[in-house]
């Protein structure tokens, strides 16, 4: 059922244990971090062993990484610290190495890990998503304010990925030294962190340290928030992200999404109405017919024997 | 929960299967000393609550970034009776 609340965990409290997984070769260690008990999708730290190599091929899941420490050869590109890629289901990798070793944090999105050897992209892969930055260089740090009620000033953030449909967001935050923040906040999408340097708190977890993470489902109270001296960590939510701020540290999940679906009703009361009438058992949600609408260029593929002339059905036709 | 990503559909193999119930089981572990622990930081965590309400009835809450508001004290809120301080919830609002 879905990953269970993981708050607080510190990888540095567990060991790695081999990668036995078919795909990956030897010198791939691994802890869990957290794991989807339905999809296998996970988080998993990972330690690649000095000489570790892993030939060309694509995952049946989605796959985000960021070089925690260390030097990847990840094709003709040499990838260090701070280093993150995003890899769409069945992209083609080309062949990954380290030399010395690399510590490595990677998240399966969407399924268990795999790797299919392959020089070539499943057929079904949106190979134009693959991405990849060095988020420690490249990217200038921004206001932590990209969602309103926000962040206290000096918590920052570095944007890495960003999914438009969802509004799921992968990104890097820091704290700097002396950082506080005086509330509770709860969400209404899952979170997630992992600590690549540094140590913040919470009132309800205590310390989170270099190592530490979090994956907490949504509308579970966390907060207020300090750092002494400061931390850097990877941070994603699983689809838009709103701070539902307030100071009862004893109200529960099922009362913050009461809440939240109050806040909903007080601002968007027609929307809300529709939605409670419409309250049929739809999981994925209403149609939206802009993902779903007929469109001219879908008609425009041909198999080389057939063609169409961007009708949306089929009848006999003749040609001079 | 989901990214709402792109997944290829492909036959799980055994090998996978058992990787994914060995790791379920350790998973289980993992969350019930996660429990253990945030129930033996209950009165450290009291004393927490306690300098927070302090905080915000005199230096403010965050209502949004840096805008604070203090909260008057009579306004603070009581923990309902029979209500156990409880901060892991396994599913969040599934598992209530």
């Amino acid at each position: 059922m879905a990953r269970p609340h993981i708050e607080p965990f510190c990888d540095r409290d567990v060991s790695f244990k081999n990668m036995n997984l078919s795909g990956f070769g030897n010198g791939m260690r691994f802890k869990m971090l957290s794991l989807d008990t339905d999809s296998g999708a996970c988080s998993i730290t990972v330690q690649f062993e000095g000489g570790y190599k892993q030939n060309p091929g694509f995952s049946w899941s989605e796959m985000e990484m960021i070089v925690i420490d260390g030097e990847l050869q990840y094709g003709d590109h040499t990838i260090r610290k701070g280093h993150y890629l995003f890899v769409p289901a069945g992209y083609a990798m080309p062949a990954i190495s380290s030399e010395q070793g690399a510590l490595v944090l990677m998240m399966y999105n969407t399924g268990e890990p795999s790797h299919v050897e392959s020089d070539e992209h499943h057929a079904l892969a949106q190979v134009g998503l693959h991405h990849d930055i060095d988020s420690y260089m490249d990217i200038p740090w921004a206001m932590g304010n990209v969602v309103k009620p926000s962040v206290a000033a000096g918590c920052l953030i570095k944007l890495l990925n960003y999914n438009p449909i969802s509004h799921a967001m992968t990104f890097l935050y820091c704290m700097t030294p002396a950082f506080y923040q005086d509330n509770i906040s709860y969400h209404d999408c899952a979170e997630e962190s992992y600590h690549l340097w540094g140590t913040s708190w919470m009132m309800q977890f205590g310390d989170v340290p270099t190592g530490g993470y979090f994956w907490r489902p949504a509308y579970i109270n966390h907060g207020a928030f300090a750092s002494e001296l400061g931390c850097i960590a990877l941070g994603r939510v699983d689809s838009k992200l709103f701070n539902h701020f307030h100071y009862n540290p004893w109200s529960t999940p099922v009362q913050n999404q009461d809440r939240s679906a109050a806040r909903l009703y007080q601002r968007d009361p027609l929307l809300y109405k529709w939605m409670v009438s419409h309250s049929h058992n739809h999981p994925h949600g209403p149609e939206d017919f802009e993902q779903n609408v007929h469109r001219h260029d879908q008609d425009k593929v041909s198999d080389g024997k057939t063609h169409s002339h961007w009708h949306g059905h089929d009848h006999d036709h003749h040609h001079d | 929960m989901s990214f709402k990503n792109l997944f290829i559909k492909h036959e799980r193999s055994a090998e996978e299967e058992a990787w994914l119930q060995e790791e379920i089981a350790e998973q289980e572990d993992r969350f019930s000393q996660i429990e253990n622990t945030m129930e033996d930081l209950k009165p450290i965590r009291a004393q927490w609550y306690r300098e927070f309400f302090d905080r915000i009835s005199t230096t403010g809450f965050n209502v949004d970034g840096d805008e604070k508001m203090v909260i008057p004290r009579d306004q603070l809120p009581v923990q309902p009776d029979g209500n156990e301080d409880r901060v892991v919830w396994k599913h969040g609002v599934d598992g209530e």
